[in-house]
């Protein structure tokens, strides 16, 4: 959505919503703006319906508040709990049948570097564990084998949130849900080795207990997939209601993960990195 | 029951962790002058930022 279309006729400024009127004038589209400035303009994310301390919806959140041009970006989803922040963005937005959003976004680049040869136009992939680890698998891991200029984002809370608490690949072991009462049988998919073998320029794992690292990674995957190749980024987003702790607890737990089994992880590939001295230079 | 949060301005001192910690959008909001404040409209109550709040400035009622 580029400025251009964002900005209503004088005439009929006054008749439009409050909330659009505050993003014509606040929104983070003028200028560069960062995790560090939240709070202080106009986020493109709206109301959710996300249940109360999701750790999904503060992802997604961040991710959304760290995007290096807002106005140049795509995002793709899939049905799941990520989605319900991101039907409420003042992005472009493209929602896909579930488990093809890598495939949806493959196209999605191609066509638009065709129709925007001058520009760069982002194409991110936010969706949840489900999406990436078990019935998108396929379509993520050979985005990644046929080195498409994606940015892949998956927001990990363990859980299929939204239809019950059912486990996904990305549970862990022994962890016991409403539909997996005996507990899970095998361990989490080790998607972000999956990443570094399969070709990504760049990957990242963070938790949502440290947005800063959240917003370098996010802007880092997005810088380098418009050069060099896809790029993946994991954020560990608890779920209070499906794994059964207060919800003032979401970023405790996700410390102690970070602490434990989710520490902060990087690589970067020799080119990616060269590209990146390029560019932090010419800034 | 309606639960939202509340600032106390005085122990506040602006360091914006709540923020940083809230999963709403558009809910906790910074002027120039480091004051906090909420729109408690669209407060769910779900207690982080109070647990972020390293002043305790902040409680859920």
């Amino acid at each position: 959505m580029s400025l251009r279309i964002l900005k209503p006729t004088a005439e009929f400024a006054d008749l439009l919503p409050k909330e659009y009127q505050e993003l014509v004038e606040n929104g983070p589209y003028h200028e560069q703006k960062g995790i560090s400035d939240l709070g202080t303009f106009k986020e493109i994310i709206e109301e959710h319906p996300h249940c109360a301390g999701c750790g999904v919806a503060l992802g997604v959140r961040l991710v959304a508040a760290s995007l290096p041009a807002p106005a140049d970006t795509l995002i793709i989803g899939t049905p799941g709990c990520s989605f319900f922040g991101l039907a409420q963005t003042a992005l472009n937005y493209s929602n896909t049948a579930f488990g093809n959003q890598n495939a949806v976004a493959s196209g999605l680049k191609r066509m638009l570097k065709i129709r925007y040869p001058d520009r760069n136009k982002d194409v991110v992939v936010l969706v949840g564990d489900g999406g990436i680890a078990d019935i998108g698998l396929d379509m993520t891991l050979h985005s990644w084998l046929r080195r498409e200029n994606i940015t892949t984002i998956m927001v990990d809370n363990e859980v299929y949130g939204n239809t019950g608490g059912q486990e996904s690949g990305m549970t862990k072991e022994g962890q016991v849900l409403n539909m997996a009462p005996e507990g899970k049988k095998f361990p989490k998919i080790p998607v972000f080795e999956l990443a570094r073998t399969s070709g990504c320029a760049y990957g990242a794992r963070v938790t949502v207990a440290s947005p800063r690292k959240i917003g370098e990674a996010v802007k880092k995957a997005i810088l380098v997939a418009r050069e060099v190749g896809p790029t993946y980024v994991q954020i560990y987003t608890p779920c209070p209601t499906n794994l059964k702790f207060p919800p003032d607890q979401t970023v405790k737990v996700a410390k102690d993960a970070e602490a434990g089994y989710y520490s902060f992880e990087e690589f970067i590939s020799p080119e990616a990195q060269e590209y990146m001295q390029k560019t932090t230079k010419a800034v | 029951m309606y639960v939202a949060a509340r600032v106390d301005e005085e122990k506040c001192n602006g360091c914006k962790l709540c923020i940083l910690t809230c999963p709403d959008p558009n809910v906790i909001s910074i002027d120039k002058a480091k004051n906090i404040g909420i729109n408690q409209a669209r407060c769910k109550g779900c207690g982080l930022c109070v647990v972020a709040c390293p002043k305790e400035a902040l409680t859920v009622s």
